[in-house]
């Protein structure tokens, strides 16, 4: 799975926001220049992020599989057509290198994955977005990611209880409907667990954050970020 | 180091159970997203959970509560924590071929809390009539679809209908299942949203 993982390269030692900038920079020229050269261009820049996170792209292939497939269905899709000449190859190029571009955009952004603790993307939220919105997104995010190991437990719970009392048996909206019911119920239990804690620990508006600053190191990448960014229009 | 030293500012209790509500149905829906699929017959394509989660959310969070919950689901993804289908995470699923669907979500949740609560408090989805949820429901599938379709379109550079093929045709008889199974939890009247 893809997911953040300690180690020291320059990725890792980057602020998260000029991270984000180079991402959403190269999401916007990529989507702009669906060409060969820009494309050639662009798998250059995404070696050297892929290189400088060190991203394993054997894993992250593997992570990104069902996405990639309709990646690869889209351009044969796009090809085929009922009658002469069955196959138009000018189509299938053009999809081709459509999907190629979202390719990358996935790879740019395994690389942000895999070089960002959660907590410190909390950090680069709640100091972008001001006030109480930026507060809620922040704390919101740390409890997404408390509880989604343990929600995921309980489907599996679910799961497995359904199919011991032979519940995969029964009929497919049957199954939903409990499975989709139970999980509710049980998150909405949790939830109220949750809220009296909050309360009882005095759930703020105003809690005190990681410091994060800007390095030396962040004003390049961020200048990088903009060039990418601006390409867009060229 | 420099010290904070403002005064504490509480969040209200009511806020408190409803931001708590809304990140754990976010946290849900990450679950379904790895675990909860389910296979049906005549279909290669399992069912996931995630969209029932968006239903739900619209049908007991509301338009507002709904909207933060789905907020959060998107944004803790965009970080990085797995939770798009099949426990993938980054920028880049936002804006891949699957991104209209995700974008779409937090207009279908709006749809749907609109429509069951308005604007004012929460009111109990059971008390909506089942022809009217159903509507909704399939409007707000409609949502996702028209956005999911538009979006992969442009961006595989794939013409209507083929978008289509790929996109919508494998998923109808799951994501109607859905609805049904949505209207049976809201009938069953089990689960109190207020």
């Amino acid at each position: 799975m893809l997911t953040y993982e300690p180690d020291e390269t320059l990725a890792h030692r980057l602020d998260p926001r000029s991270k984000l900038a180079v991402q959403i920079g190269f999401a916007a020229t990529a989507l702009a220049h669906p060409t060969p050269r820009a494309l050639l261009v662009l798998s250059a820049v995404t070696v050297v992020v892929l290189a400088a996170a060190r991203v394993s792209l054997r894993r992250t292939v593997i992570a990104y599989r069902y996405a990639l497939v309709v990646l690869a269905i889209a351009p044969v899709l796009a090809g085929v057509t009922i009658g002469s000449p069955w196959f138009d190859r000018a189509d299938a190029l053009t999809s081709g290198l459509a999907s190629y571009r979202v390719l990358l955009i996935l790879l740019v952004s395994a690389a942000y994955v895999r070089s960002t603790p959660v907590r410190d993307s909390r950090a680069a939220i709640q100091r972008t977005i001001p006030g109480k919105p930026g507060q809620l997104l922040g704390i919101g995010i740390a409890l997404v990611f408390r509880f989604l190991p343990v929600l995921q437990g309980d489907l599996r719970t679910i799961r497995e209880a359904m199919a011991a009392r032979l519940g995969t048996e029964r009929g497919t909206i049957d199954r939903i409907s409990t499975v989709g019911m139970l999980g509710l119920t049980r998150a909405f239990d949790r939830a109220d667990r949750l809220s009296l804690a909050l309360r009882a620990r005095c759930f703020a508006w105003n809690p005190t954050l990681p410091p994060l600053a800007f390095s030396r190191l962040d004003y390049p990448v961020l200048a990088f970020a903009l060039c990418l960014a601006l390409s867009a229009f060229y | 180091m420099a010290t904070e030293r403002n005064s504490v500012e509480l969040v209200d209790d009511d806020a408190v159970r409803s931001f708590a509500r809304a990140a754990v149905l976010a946290a849900l829906m990450g679950a379904a997203a790895v675990v909860g699929s389910i296979p049906i017959p005549l279909s290669p394509v399992p069912i996931s959970l995630g969209v029932l989660v968006v239903y739900l959310m619209g049908l007991y969070l509301g338009p507002y509560w709904g909207t933060v919950s789905i907020g959060l689901y998107l944004t803790a993804g965009a970080i990085g924590i797995p939770v798009f289908a099949n426990g993938t995470a980054g920028i880049g699923v936002l804006i891949g071929e699957t991104g209209g669907y995700l974008w779409a979500y937090p207009l279908a949740v709006i749809l749907i809390g609109l429509a069951v609560h308005g604007t004012d408090d929460l009111a109990d989805p059971a008390d909506t009539s089942t022809p009217v949820i159903a509507a909704v429901l399939l409007a707000a599938l409609i949502v996702i679809y028209g956005l999911g379709t538009a979006w992969l379109g442009y961006v595989l550079e794939l013409g209507a209908i083929e978008a289509l093929q790929l996109a919508v045709v494998p998923f109808v008889p799951g994501d109607l299942l859905k609805i049904v199974a949505a209207i049976a939890i809201v009938k069953a009247g089990r689960i109190d949203p207020t």
